[in-house]
């Protein structure tokens, strides 16, 4: 009887659309050895289940949206795509993410045959002051949204004098829209260890936290797991001292993905923003040097290393070098995670890796960048991707999130929603942002409703002035963004509910 | 109330657990005790605050200040089964409000409410992660993407 080894994602998304059931089913089958692996993101195509080619040849054979009664084929090896003919996942530049969909997330021999912890190795032969210049050769910024260089931060932390340092990973991933970050926990936890040590190790850290979101159990699994197997191999230590990495979960608050929220809900209390400076990598967690950045970050850390910060550089554009992890959701055909080096259009990125709306629906806006982003109408879709641009044009990059909306989206209620969450999630530290997002709310809810007029309308963007320029932080400060440009490129929307409701007076 | 002393007990001893196991600083983490107490009894009880404060050495207020800040710490027990419906914008542009409102006419409650059986809570969350399939629901642990209306039927039914 010859085997047939099939391989299935064990991502969480893949486990939502059915994979554990096709999982099952395999397992009971004496001639399948079932091998569960990380997710390609190719995930409209999932659940998909891959098979070697024929001996002696590179790649696999592909099936995708499986079901149940598909199985007898797939065991007999009948039909099939290969891989290399999905042009979602061919025309990608997958570095950070080369992993996916081909290792065991918790293998760690697997990791290193792919040469895992050669970025560390590496690390810990050079100067510390060599390893922050070869991060500033790369020109990496941090990819949580803020885009600030971390070579900077390293050498802030490192220059630091204290007995105690800390490198803390934000793994509060709560753009919604976004989700890379739980993928490298689930699905390549053992880069996120690796980046961090690199960090720790420059920097001479005494411990490193891992904050996730409660919302991402699986990873929080994933990651301790992977951290038992390195802690295993004798891997989890620096300099002949052990490297304690906890996993700390978080508690439900946006906010709490705000660095210093962060830091303060990881001291156990309310995850209220601190005012900047001073910045965590001078005072930090218990007012130590700290590290915060985000899981993709630090899971960008090992590459550069291996490969050299000018490998790096020489990816992307002037100032955003490297390559984005773009998060496509919402009403496209194709969503899905994507890799590519910056600079490529939005309307490049939807056309060809999107590959347009989903069936019978059309185009309306996207929105980049989170909850917070603004939104872009068809006639402004070839602002190329990186970070100039997007801030050139008033918007923001943030973690990658894209969210497309079709046209039978409401903008006013979903103008409305924005400044909702922004009110259910405001930590209350500053009034514009507390007070603004309720009030912003409200004005909404009368627009909403029919029962506003041109002057609720004014009031509502001279809130939003307020809470832009006045907010502590980018919750308060990027809240109105959404909301303004809904207002600035589907005013009809907003005047039609106005009309309504002048009309109404009139007729009393 | 009869079950008063055996609550003090369980939660003495499970906050003496708690406190032993402190971080790096001499500080309680008000936070991770808060969440233990949630895991072992399924919320936290307010009546339970003097008590957690005495033994982390925080004042009320403070550990009443937490408490009330984080979303996912409850006061009030929950039902048997937990839903949360994902109201991130990925599930927006796909129209997770019908899945809602199928939620809302399945189980005769609204979003924060527990149904008369006490079977079923419904939150909501601004997303989880799950953007790539949506819209989402989650049934406690377990998450169900590209959730239509139509099925909301079949995807609760079956927790009793």
């Amino acid at each position: 009887m010859t085997l047939a080894t099939l391989y299935l994602s064990n991502d969480t998304s893949s486990r939502a659309v059915g994979a554990d059931r096709l999982a099952k089913q395999l397992q009971q089958q004496p001639d399948v050895r079932l091998i569960r692996t990380s997710s390609r993101g190719a995930f409209f195509l999932e659940p998909m289940i891959e098979q070697d080619v024929t001996e002696g040849r590179e790649g696999r054979m592909v099936w995708c949206n499986v079901t149940a009664s598909d199985l007898p084929n797939i065991v007999a090896g009948r039909g099939g795509v290969p891989l290399q003919s999905v042009p979602f996942l061919s025309a990608q530049s997958r570095f950070t993410f080369s992993n996916f969909g081909i290792t065991q997330p918790l293998a760690l021999d697997e990791y290193r045959t792919r040469g895992g912890f050669e970025g560390l190795e590496k690390a810990l032969d050079m100067a510390r002051d060599s390893i922050i210049e070869e991060l500033k050769t790369a020109g990496l910024r941090g990819r949580g949204g803020a885009a600030y260089p971390v070579w900077s931060k390293w050498q802030a932390a490192r220059q630091t004098e204290s007995d105690e340092k800390f490198v803390v990973v934000n793994a509060d991933e709560g753009d919604a829209g976004t989700y890379c970050d739980r993928m490298v926990m689930e699905g390549d936890p053992f880069r996120l260890i690796e980046g961090m040590l690199i960090c720790a190790h420059t920097i001479g850290a005494t411990k490193g936290y891992v904050y996730c979101r409660q919302e991402y159990p699986a990873a929080a699994g994933a990651m301790r797991a992977a951290l038992r197997k390195v802690e295993e191999a004798g891997l989890l230590e620096l300099n002949g001292r052990p490297f304690a990495i906890d996993v700390v979960l978080g508690a439900g608050s946006y906010v709490c993905g705000e660095e210093t929220a962060l830091l303060e809900s990881l001291e156990g209390r309310r995850g209220v923003v601190r005012a900047k400076p001073p910045y965590p990598a001078v005072s930090g967690l218990y007012r130590k040097p700290t590290i915060v950045s985000n899981v993709l970050t630090f899971a960008t850390v090992p590459n550069i290393l291996t490969r050299g910060g000018a490998w790096h550089a020489s990816l992307g554009t002037d100032r955003s070098r490297g390559t984005i992890a773009l998060q496509i959701g919402g009403r496209v055909a194709q969503p899905g995670l994507v890799e590519i080096p910056f600079g490529l259009s939005l309307r490049k990125v939807l056309d060809q890796f999107g590959g347009g709306m989903a069936a019978d629906s059309r185009f309306k806006a996207v929105q980049v960048g989170g909850p917070l982003g603004s939104l872009f109408p068809e006639s402004k879709l070839d602002i190329p991707i990186c970070y100039d641009s997007f801030s050139d044009a008033g918007a923001i990059l943030g973690h990658g999130g894209i969210v497309v909306y079709d046209e039978d989206t409401d903008m006013v209620e979903l103008a409305r929603h924005f400044m909702a969450f922004t009110a259910d999630e405001s930590c209350g530290k500053c009034t514009p942002c507390r007070i603004g997002s309720v009030r912003g709310r409200e004005l909404l809810d009368l627009v909403h409703g029919g029962r506003a007029t041109k002057a609720e309308l004014t009031l509502l963007t001279d809130l939003a002035d307020t809470m832009r320029t006045a907010s502590l932080c980018a919750l308060g400060g990027r809240a109105p963004y959404p909301v303004l440009t809904a207002i600035e490129h589907f005013p009809g929307e907003f005047q039609t509910r106005l009309r309504a409701q002048e009309q109404e007076q009139a007729e009393r | 109330m009869p079950d008063q002393p055996s609550l003090d007990r369980n939660l003495d001893q499970l906050l003496s657990e708690e406190c032993g196991r402190s971080g790096p600083s001499d500080k309680p983490n008000i936070l991770k005790v808060l969440l233990a107490v949630q895991e072992r009894m399924g919320y936290v009880p307010i009546r339970s605050i003097p008590q957690i404060a005495r033994t982390v050495g925080a004042t009320e207020a403070d550990v009443a200040g937490v408490l009330s800040y984080y979303p996912d710490l409850r006061t009030v027990a929950p039902g048997r089964h937990v839903i949360r419906i994902c109201m991130g914008e990925s599930c927006f542009a796909n129209r997770c409000s019908r899945v809602l409102r199928a939620l809302n006419d399945h189980l005769g409650i609204v979003i924060g409410e527990t149904d008369a059986g006490r079977r079923f809570t419904l939150e909501k969350v601004y997303c989880m992660g799950n953007c790539a399939v949506a819209p989402t629901v989650a049934v406690d642990q377990d998450l169900f993407g590209r959730v239509g209306p139509e099925q909301i039927p079949s995807i609760v039914d079956c927790y009793r």
